[in-house]
């Protein structure tokens, strides 16, 4: 850590990995709700209404990225959770931004339950898909899906607090 | 063929559907590796939600770190003067992964029948447990005799494990069987109303 702070800053150190972690959180939020998208919308033909035209590609071909994505993404959360805990939320709460702690405690659980269902999600998603199992491969999109955005959202708001440009 | 029917067999609920264009020998030797691997995937994804829920409501962090002095401490250590605030995450996180990989892992070596029926016994005293402890503690405050020995989560427990292994013994085999993967779905929501319910007092302040 020393030969990378001669280099850099330690406060440019910590913005450099969040702004990673937000360019691995778009990437998966865009992938994440295109799956969610096509898992909800089951146009068949490219004539349609406009949300059916809009329909993304195969929903299986998200699965693999996702799972890659959700990965690191986690990791380099965990890794940015330790300047959050003593250089964002001991100020938020002298601020008295209780809402936005309870929120943020919230994420570091939910984001945990949707690493725990990563495998599973993965499984079910495997080809050839099983027909026996697209409700459950279904609403554990879904769910993948609203845990990635309630993250993305909560995280956001943590940032604009005292975060990368706030 | 006798060995490849005996495969089949195991392995039939999760992964009948998959790989029909292989050989039979192949596409059997493939499905069972498939279905063993949906078999953990499905029960890590449950016993990591169940683990996970019940060691951040009892604090059970495999370690403490403090992120002020880069310091960790094994198991929970409450904050202390000069040292910063204490991080518990990491150790719920770290101590439920391995937990959740060996049950998974012994998951796959169980017959699917008692799995599903064991998964019925873990789901149903995760949920009677804490309600029964709730309902002990109501009690224990509204009744006119000292009843505080109800407010002991191992009293608690008692009606915890009888209804749960009653719920496992007499639930038909065949429900047992469909629902056992929608218990991925409620085991993680129904943890995230706990942890959500514990985190009130950010809210009503």
């Amino acid at each position: 850590m020393d030969i990378i702070f001669e280099v850099v800053s330690v406060r440019t150190f910590w913005r450099i990995l969040l702004f990673v972690h937000f360019l691995l959180a778009v990437a998966l939020l865009a992938a994440v709700t295109l799956q969610a998208v096509a898992v909800m919308v089951p146009a068949r033909q490219a004539a349609g209404t406009f949300i059916q035209r809009l329909r993304p590609g195969p929903a299986a071909s998200y699965a693999t990225a996702i799972v890659m994505l959700y990965v690191p993404t986690f990791l380099l959360g965990a890794w940015i959770y330790i300047k959050y805990r003593t250089y964002v939320r001991i100020p938020m709460e002298q601020y008295g931004h209780w809402w936005t702690v309870g929120s943020f405690e919230f994420k570091e659980h939910i984001v945990t339950m949707g690493l725990a269902l990563l495998p599973a999600y993965w499984y079910f998603w495997r080809q050839p898909l099983s027909e026996e199992h697209a409700s459950v491969r279904k609403w554990l999109t879904l769910f993948l899906a609203f845990t990635v955005w309630y993250a993305f959202v909560v995280g956001h708001v943590a940032n604009d607090f005292r975060g990368v440009g706030s | 063929m006798t060995h490849t029917l005996d495969v089949n067999e195991r392995v039939s609920p999760l992964d009948r559907s998959r790989a029909t264009g292989a050989p039979a020998s192949a596409r059997s030797t493939a499905s069972a590796r498939a279905s063993r691997f949906g078999t953990f995937a499905i029960t890590f994804g449950i016993t990591f939600a169940i683990l996970y829920t019940v060691f951040e409501r009892l604090n059970w962090p495999l370690f403490t770190y403090h992120p002020a002095v880069g310091k960790l401490d094994f198991w929970m250590q409450r904050a202390r003067s000069g040292e910063g605030p204490p991080m518990y995450w990491y150790g719920w996180l770290v101590l439920s992964l391995p937990c959740a990989l060996v049950l998974a892992w012994i998951a796959t070596m169980v017959p699917a029948r008692c799995l599903h029926r064991a998964t019925i016994f873990c789901c149903v005293v995760a949920a009677l447990w804490p309600a029964t402890f709730a309902l002990a503690a109501f009690i224990a405050d509204q009744a006119s005799f000292d009843a505080e020995f109800l407010k002991s989560i191992w009293i608690s427990a008692i009606p915890a494990l009888v209804g749960a292994a009653a719920a496992s013994y007499f639930v038909p085999s065949q429900w047992a069987q469909r629902v056992w993967t929608g218990w991925l779905l409620i085991v993680p929501i129904g943890g995230l109303v706990v942890l959500g319910y514990s985190l009130k007092q950010y809210f009503l302040r």
